[in-house]
C-alpha cells in the first residue's frame, strides 16, 4: 500500500501543471458550491428571524385547540412551575406569555379592527427588539397601562403620543371588554401587515380588558437555533398536560416552510449542474492521465504489477486529487463565507423594496452552519472516487501488447 | 537444460478477414545460458514470438513450456506472477517508470515479489554497479541518457533473477557507444552469471555478440545458426 501511495503521489506532480488546473477547478466548484448554499441557508435563516421571530416565536405552548380556532375560550392557564420546568430545559433560551386577541381600535370618528397582543415587555423585546422600532414615544414596561401602536393604525385613526384609544371587543366568555388606553408609543413595525393592525399590550392590562385573568393564548419559547426545535417539541411535549400542545415554528408557519422549501430545491437544481460540470472537467483530466500512459501501464503490468495493484494506484492518484481540491476548497471557501457572514450584501432597488415590504432587512446574509460546507466537500470527494472508477475499468480491460504500442 | 521449449506455434490476426500468420508454425528450443539473437525483416513475426514466450500475448495454436511450464494454461493472474518470478524484459524505448528514481526501477520487481528492504536496496545497488550507474542510482529516468536508461532496464529485468531475459530491440534507440555498451554489459552477465538472453533485433552488432541466431521469415524459421558448434 505504501509504495501505491509513493506512486500516486509521484505520478500527480510529474505534469504539475495538469494537477493544479485538476485541484483549481475542484477548489472553485467547492467555493461556488458552498458559496451558493451559505447565501441561500443564510437568507433562510434572516426570514425565519424576521418572520417568525417576529410572531411566533420558534417554539409555543397552546391549548390544543387553539391553532385551530384562535379564541380567548381556548387560553390556558400556565403554572409557574410549568413555566419554570420549560425554562430548565436545555436549549431553551427564554419563556414568554402572551394573550391573543381582537377589538375595534376607534378615535371619536372612526375604528379599525385590530390584533391585540398582550406581552411580558422585556421578555418580548427580547425576542423580537421590537422596541428598536419604535418612532415615537417609548416601548411598554411591566405594569404600564398604555399600549403601543402600529404606525400604520396610528395614522388610520389620527392618533398620537399621549392620545386615547378607544378598545371595544368581546371578552372571555362573551363578556364585553371596553376601555380607554393612554398611547404610549408607536412604532413602525417591519410587517406592514401587522403596522396596520397591531395593538401592543402588556400581558395584565391585556388580561385585566379581556377578562381572562391568569390565562395566555400561548407560552412563546425561544431557543438559539431554528434548526433544533425538534428535541425542543419532544422535551417540551414530555411534562404538558394532555390538555396542552407544543407547536413548532414549522407548524404554526407552513407556508415559510414550503417557500424556502420549493427554493431549496431550485437551489438544488443549481448544484446538480454545477456537480456534473466539475465531475466532466475532472473526468476529462483523468481520460487524458488513462490514455497518455498506456505504455507505461502495460510495461507495469508486463513485469509483473497485478492489474488490481496498478488499479490502486491509479485510484488513489485520482482520490488525491479529489481530497487536495476538497481540503483546500474548504478552507477558501470557509473563509470567504466568513467575511461575508459579517459583511452581508446590500440589496438596492426593487428588491430591497420587496424584502422591507415582507418585513426582512434588505440585505443578502450567509450561514456557516459547518454542513453546508462538509456536505460539498463529501459530494465533490464521492464524485472523485466514482470517476476513478474509468481508470480502474480501462487497467482492467488492459492488453499489454497494445499499450505497449501506444 | 531447455529452459524454453516452443512447439508448433501459431499466431493469426484478423485483418480486414483476411486471416495474417504472424507466427507460423515454430518449433524451437532454447537452452540456460544460451545469448540468441532472432532476427528477421520487418513483419517477420520476431516481436509477436518474443510477445507469447514472455506471457505478453496469447498463442493462437501450439504451446510454449518455460522451466517445464506450459504457459499457454496459466490464467492472468497465475501469469502476471509467472512472469514477474521467471522472465525479465528489456523493451526498446526502455520504458522505466518516469517518477521512480533509477534504484527505485531496479527495486520495483522485487518490491513486487515481497523481498524485503535492506535485500532490494543491496541487489538493486549491486545491479545498478553492475551496469555502470553506480553513481547515478538517485536519478530519475528524464535525468539520464538513452544508454543509461537501458543499462537501468536491463538492471530492473535481472532484479527478480529471472530464468531468462527478453529484449525486444533493445539497442534499436542507442548510439554506438551506448550500443556496444550496453552489450558489452550483457554479454558479461551472461558469461560470468549465466544469465540466459533473447533478443529480438535488426541490429548486426547485435548479431555480431549473439552465439546462436535464429532467422525469421514470413512467422516460420528460415535459418537456427548456433556459433558455438560452427
Amino acid at each position: 500500500m505504501k509504495t501505491s501511495i509513493k506512486l500516486a503521489w509521484r505520478n500527480l506532480w510529474r505534469n504539475r501543471r495538469r494537477t493544479i488546473i485538476a485541484i483549481s477547478s475542484i477548489v472553485f466548484s467547492v467555493l461556488l458550491a458552498s458559496w451558493m448554499r451559505s447565501m441561500q441557508e443564510g437568507s433562510y435563516a434572516s426570514m425565519i428571524d424576521n418572520v417568525v421571530k417576529f410572531y411566533s416565536g420558534y417554539l409555543q405552548v397552546q391549548d390544543t385547540a387553539y391553532w385551530e380556532e384562535r379564541t380567548l375560550e381556548n387560553t390556558i392557564e400556565v403554572t409557574p412551575n410549568l413555566k419554570n420546568q420549560i425554562e430548565r430545559i436545555e436549549d431553551v433560551t427564554l419563556v414568554s406569555n402572551r394573550l391573543e386577541s381582537f377589538a375595534l381600535a376607534a378615535n371619536h370618528q372612526h375604528s379599525k379592527p385590530a390584533m391585540v397582543l398582550g406581552i411580558e415587555p422585556e421578555a418580548e423585546d427580547r425576542i423580537t427588539a421590537i422596541s428598536k422600532k419604535i418612532k415615537d414615544g417609548a416601548f411598554l414596561q411591566t405594569g404600564d397601562k398604555g399600549v403601543v401602536l402600529g404606525k400604520g393604525l396610528a395614522d388610520f385613526l389620527s392618533l398620537g403620543v399621549g392620545d386615547t384609544l378607544v378598545m371595544i371587543g368581546q371578552g372571555y366568555h362573551g363578556i364585553s371588554a371596553n376601555g380607554l388606553f393612554t398611547i404610549k408609543g408607536i412604532l413602525d413595525h417591519p410587517n406592514p401587515e401587522f403596522n396596520k393592525r397591531l395593538v401592543f399590550m402588556e400581558i395584565e392590562n391585556a388580561r385585566e380588558f379581556y377578562s381572562t385573568y391568569g390565562l395566555s393564548s400561548s407560552l412563546v419559547i425561544m431557543t438559539d437555533d431554528h434548526y433544533e426545535v425538534g428535541h425542543l417539541k419532544k422535551n417540551i411535549g414530555a411534562i404538558l398536560p394532555s390538555d396542552k400542545t407544543v407547536m413548532t415554528w414549522q407548524d404554526m408557519q407552513p407556508e415559510v416552510v414550503q417557500m424556502i422549501k420549493s427554493d431549496r430545491a431550485g437551489g438544488i437544481v443549481m448544484l446538480a449542474i454545477l456537480y456534473m460540470v466539475i465531475a466532466f472537467g475532472m473526468f476529462s483530466v483523468v481520460m487524458m492521465m488513462v490514455k497518455e500512459r498506456q505504455r507505461e501501464f502495460g510495461v507495469i503490468h508486463a513485469v509483473g504489477m497485478k492489474k488490481q495493484k496498478l488499479s490502486v494506484i491509479v485510484f488513489w492518484e485520482t482520490v488525491f486529487i479529489g481530497i487536495a481540491g476538497c481540503i483546500i476548497g474548504l478552507i477558501i471557501s470557509y473563509a470567504f463565507c466568513i467575511w461575508f457572514y459579517y459583511h452581508p450584501l446590500p440589496l438596492t432597488g426593487e428588491t430591497a423594496e420587496a424584502y422591507i415590504q415582507y418585513g426582512m432587512e434588505p440585505y443578502m446574509f450567509f450561514s456557516l452552519k459547518p454542513s453546508l460546507f462538509y456536505n460539498q466537500m463529501i459530494l465533490v470527494f464521492f464524485i472523485s472516487v466514482f470517476i476513478s472508477l474509468f481508470p480502474v475499468f480501462n487497467i482492467h480491460r488492459l492488453k499489454i501488447t497494445k499499450a505497449l504500442r501506444a | 537444460m531447455k529452459i524454453i521449449e516452443i512447439k508448433n506455434l501459431y499466431k493469426t490476426y484478423e485483418d480486414n478477414s483476411v486471416p495474417v500468420h504472424a507466427v507460423n508454425g515454430v518449433d524451437l528450443s532454447i537452452e540456460e545460458g544460451e545469448f540468441t539473437a532472432i532476427v528477421g525483416p520487418s513483419g517477420s513475426g520476431k516481436t509477436t514470438l518474443l510477445n507469447i514466450v514472455g506471457g505478453l500475448d496469447n498463442a493462437t495454436e501450439g504451446s510454449v513450456f518455460i522451466d517445464g511450464v506450459d504457459i499457454s494454461k496459466l490464467s492472468s493472474r497465475k501469469m502476471t506472477d509467472f512472469r514477474m518470478h521467471k522472465i525479465g524484459f528489456v523493451f526498446q524505448a526502455y520504458n522505466l517508470i518516469p517518477v521512480l528514481t533509477a534504484k527505485e526501477n531496479v527495486e520495483f520487481v522485487m518490491h513486487l515479489q515481497g523481498e524485503k528492504k535492506a535485500k532490494r536496496d543491496a541487489r538493486a545497488s549491486e545491479l545498478l554497479k553492475a551496469v555502470g550507474l553506480g553513481t547515478m542510482m538517485d536519478r530519475r529516468p528524464s535525468k539520464l541518457s538513452g544508454g543509461q536508461q537501458q543499462r537501468v532496464a536491463v538492471a530492473r529485468a535481472l532484479a527478480s533473477k529471472p530464468k531468462f531475459v527478453l529484449a525486444d530491440e533493445p539497442t534499436a534507440n542507442l548510439d554506438s557507444k551506448s550500443t556496444e555498451n550496453l552489450l558489452d554489459i550483457m554479454e558479461q552477465l551472461n558469461k560470468e552469471e549465466k544469465i540466459t538472453f533473447i533478443f529480438s533485433t535488426h541490429d548486426q552488432r547485435v548479431v555480431n555478440k549473439a552465439r546462436r541466431v535464429v532467422m525469421l521469415e514470413d512467422g516460420k524459421i528460415k535459418s537456427d545458426l548456433n556459433k558455438n558448434q560452427g
